[in-house]
């Protein structure tokens, strides 16, 4: 029993990772153009589909696990000129964009890729003993991975000449401008970038869910209830967030079934958004 | 002939049609056409229930499915325990949706923006997901029908729903009634704090208006009409499932909302109306039309802020004289979020 | 009017490590037309922000007809008589000018009705008519309020606030951006409302200070610097000074 309730945090430890990553995406996009993505749990879904085709196409998850993130870049500047960029001028109806967004992706791949759900072969096989039972030994790998990346996106952040500018951006675009910042290209980067993070949380994803055109939708709330604990603006936060519910949701469906855990977590993120708009971790700097 | 007697003209046309349609559609053989016009008008107070908020409050709920759900429920659930007839079962459903609205409302009208999407949405799934795992009170997924019970009887006649014109009319009553409140309210003293509020809520404040209770209440008849729609909704399917209280279903009411035109009274039924016949006729040839429905979306968002029936208004402007209230047309769909803003919020 | 129109003691308030507005005691005398003059940054907004309840203060007491307004919310204010314009002219852009008062004063006398046309309701057109008189806007009845000129916007959130019945009437740069001719017919309009209602006013036009204030208040750096007359005032060395420290932004009014 007591081996079972560690399996599930590590779990959710494993998930917490690779949602911290989408929920940074998510974030970025949220704080620098001010806009609710709805398709953002659909890019994830991208992610574990385009995984499995290319993996299944060239015979390497590898390869998929550096393709995949970049054809997110490429995706999301598309998505940014053509879609988010024209609508801006809508402020308030981004979220609308967004949806219509979201059906697009979602019919595209029901279309393309059938309705039917997959599932994928972990490309590392085998397991370890962890706390006395056999845990996958992918979901460790996968665990580090996703913790690297989230480093490497931190480190991106606050050590290069573009994370600085996109940190300035997010702080005040009218004094980067002033600055001589390219606010324009930046915002267009941001959002490219949110939507590779998503896709790359994908990928990582692919082996251990079923990959089918619907799997962002369950995705979405939870990324919104780690952006919105964590704190707007709070990158920080919205890891620790992620983290934090994914283990916590995991340790409380050994309790109660899956869906009273997923209620309370939101009724906690109601509780957040109501009282401590500026989310559990405050210190919170815009 | 100016602009608003064109509008009336074609009000008086368009709603001649609506009486005529279950007489002159199954001439063309298309009976169970009736039934979609009828789809069309209940799912018309959904989006109607969107667009009181959007575009005459400034506030974009992602999450009326909810009070949708709870008209759905009360109506279901009244008729099943209690064993009630038509008219009762349909103001329990109403009243709970109101409730409901209001209870919920006391909390989501405090935030603004983006934040009050988002609550809404949570909101919603937090009771998508109460139903779905109650399913010995609600059917979860699967649902719970129920026998309608006849709308009228007297003596040895009665009125049911089993027929298809006798529940046409039915609908396209409560329907236009409800529509006709609402046309009511929008042009009512009540309506103009509303479109004060959206306007620019710190003047709002500075001329005497409680901001919070003017949302709180539009929030809550924003519920009513959910309500009303998921009462409907329920009495046409005789049945109730969890499943149309996902946020999806509130996301098609804000896109027929938008597409429909937000600001304008009938905009909800222009929006619902053009894309369920869209939806019809589309998924007989291609699967996967819902392609189209979001780029059309995205397209409206982009050239056609005002939607159809903005358009619509627009056109009548230009092809008739100057005439009629400016303040008929609604200048533009955006919450005025703008820099009215003390500088110390956002 | 006599008495005290407004009465300020020790109003504080801080936004983080800045102090905005210090300690500020004051009595604007009622029947007076008063003016807060100052540079740049001297707190004179956020005073007027703090009486009209927009922000909360740290600590001081706001005394309007005899009660603490300080902890009153801003149409709770409005309701017991202190009306404001903004710095920025602030309307409903998306009504038209008559909807605009109407809303006003429809709010001024608490109808709320839900299912009665706004045009049913004869003599709030009236009064709604009256005021766009008095500021000067006949001839825009209908006119959509983005539609107008500057000028013309603020004449319209001038019948605004005074749509509201206020017994003190606080004007935020009221001739900010205003050409000259305009600005006569707005100071024209000032001195006429202050007859009947208590005003206090923030400006930057010196010229127009000197002319029509009976009473100035100088703030600097979130407090007081001097109050009298404008002879008083203009003779002043240390006002003199504080406007020659800071930074000469005539277009920032």
């Amino acid at each position: 029993m007591n081996e079972f309730v560690l399996a599930l945090a590590v779990n959710g430890l494993v998930w917490g990772l690779i949602i911290a990553l989408i929920a940074l995406g998510l974030s970025i996009i949220f704080g620098l153009l001010d806009v609710i993505n709805m398709a953002h749990g659909d890019f994830f879904m991208l992610g574990t589909v385009g995984g499995l085709a290319i993996a299944v196409s060239t015979g390497s998850f590898w390869l998929a696990l550096l393709i995949v993130p970049l054809i997110g870049l490429l995706l999301g500047a598309a998505i940014e000129w053509l879609v988010i960029r024209p609508t801006l001028r809508q402020a308030s109806l981004t979220i609308v964009t967004t949806f219509g967004l979201s059906m697009i992706i979602q019919e595209t791949v029901r279309a393309t890729y059938g309705p039917q759900p997959r599932r994928m072969a972990a490309p590392i096989d085998g397991t370890i003993p962890l706390f006395g039972i056999d845990y996958d030994l992918y979901r460790i790998a996968a665990a580090i991975f996703s913790a690297l990346c989230l480093a490497a996106f931190f480190l991106f952040l606050n050590r290069t000449k573009i994370g600085t500018w996109i940190r300035a951006v997010r702080h005040d675009p009218e004094t980067a401008t002033s600055l001589g910042i390219p606010v324009a290209q930046i915002t267009a980067f941001t959002f490219a970038l949110g939507t590779a993070m998503a896709l790359l949380g994908g990928v990582i994803a692919a082996p251990i869910t079923t990959v089918e055109f619907r799997t962002g939708i369950d995705i979405l709330p939870f990324c919104f209830m780690a952006v919105i604990i964590g704190g707007l603006g709070n990158l920080q936060g919205t890891v620790a967030a992620a983290i934090m519910l994914a283990v916590l949701e995991g340790l409380v469906t050994s309790v109660v079934d899956p869906t009273t855990a997923r209620i309370a977590s939101l009724a906690f993120m109601s509780a957040v958004l109501l009282l401590r708009p500026h989310g559990l971790f405050s210190g919170a700097t815009r | 002939m100016t602009a608003a007697r064109a509008r009336l003209i074609c009000l008086i046309v368009f709603a001649a049609a609506l009486l005529a349609v279950p007489h002159v559609l199954p001439a063309f053989g298309a009976t169970f056409w009736v039934n979609i016009v009828a789809e069309i008008l209940i799912w018309s107070l959904l989006a109607a229930s969107v667009n009181l908020l959007l575009g005459f409050t400034g506030l974009l709920s992602f999450g009326q499915a909810l009070y949708f759900g709870f008209g759905m429920y009360g109506v279901a659930l009244s008729i099943n325990n209690w064993d009630v007839g038509f008219l009762p079962a349909l103001l329990i459903g109403i009243a709970a949706a109101s409730a409901m609205a209001l209870a919920t409302g006391i909390f989501a009208v405090r935030l603004t923006w983006h934040y009050f999407a988002i609550i809404t949405v949570v909101f919603s799934l937090i009771f998508y997901f109460a139903a779905m795992s109650t399913k010995w009170l609600t059917g979860g997924d699967d649902g719970m029908s129920f026998s309608p019970p006849p709308v009228l009887e007297i003596g040895d006649f009665s009125l049911t729903l089993a027929d298809t014109t006798t529940q046409y009319y039915v609908i396209l009553a409560v329907v236009a009634f409800a529509f006709a409140v609402k046309a009511l309210i929008v042009n009512s003293p009540l309506g103009l704090s509303f479109k004060a509020v959206r306007e620019n809520h710190r003047r709002a404040a500075l001329i005497g208006i409680n901001v919070f209770r003017t949302r709180l209440v539009a929030f809550v008849i924003a519920g009513a009409l959910a309500g009303t729609s998921g009462a409907l909704f329920a009495f046409f399917g005789r049945y109730a499932s969890a499943s149309y209280m996902f946020y999806h279903v509130s996301g098609e009411a804000v896109v027929w909302a938008v597409v429909g035109g937000s600001g304008a009274l009938l905009g909800p039924l222009f929006g619902a109306g053009s894309l369920i016949i869209f939806r019809e006729i589309a998924s007989n040839f291609w699967e996967n039309y819902l392609l189209a429905v979001g780029a059309i979306t995205i397209l409206v968002v982009m050239f056609a802020p005002r939607g159809i029936a903005g358009a619509w208004n627009d056109m009548l402007q230009a092809l008739t004289t100057r005439g009629g209230h400016a303040s008929d047309t609604v200048a533009d769909t955006a919450p005025a979020v703008r820099d009215n803003a003390l500088p110390e919020e956002r | 009017m006599a008495g005290a129109a407004l009465r300020l003691s020790g109003v504080t308030k801080r936004f983080g490590g800045l102090v905005a507005v210090d300690g500020v005691t004051i009595d604007f005398a009622g029947g007076k037309l008063n003016a807060i003059i100052g540079p740049n940054g001297a707190g004179k907004t956020t005073l007027f922000n703090l009486i009209t309840g927009e922000i909360p203060a740290d600590s001081g007491r706001i005394e309007f007809a005899g009660k603490d307004i300080a902890r009153l919310k801003p149409h709770q204010i409005v309701r017991r008589g202190v009306s404001r314009t903004l710095q920025i002219k602030s309307v409903f852009g998306g009504l038209s000018v008559i909807d605009n008062i109407r809303a006003a004063v429809l709010t001024n006398r608490g109808i709320k009705a839900p299912f009665r046309l706004v045009s049913s309701f004869k003599s709030v057109s009236a009064r709604a008519d009256e005021l766009i008189e008095e500021v000067g806007l006949t001839g825009h009845r209908e006119t959509i309020a983005s539609a107008l000129s500057y000028g013309d916007v603020a004449l319209l959130e001038m019948a605004l606030a005074l749509a509201a019945e206020p017994k003190l009437l606080l004007l935020d740069e009221p001739i900010c951006g205003m050409g000259p001719q305009e600005t006569e017919r707005a100071v024209a309009m000032i001195r006429r409302i202050a007859k009947r209602i208590d005003v206090i006013l923030i400006e930057h036009d010196m010229e127009v200070v000197f002319d029509i204030a009976d009473f100035i208040m100088v703030m600097a750096q979130g407090g007081i610097l001097a109050t009298g007359t404008a002879a008083d005032i203009a003779s002043n060395l240390a006002v003199q000074e504080a406007y020659l420290g800071s930074p000469e932004d005539e277009l920032a009014c």
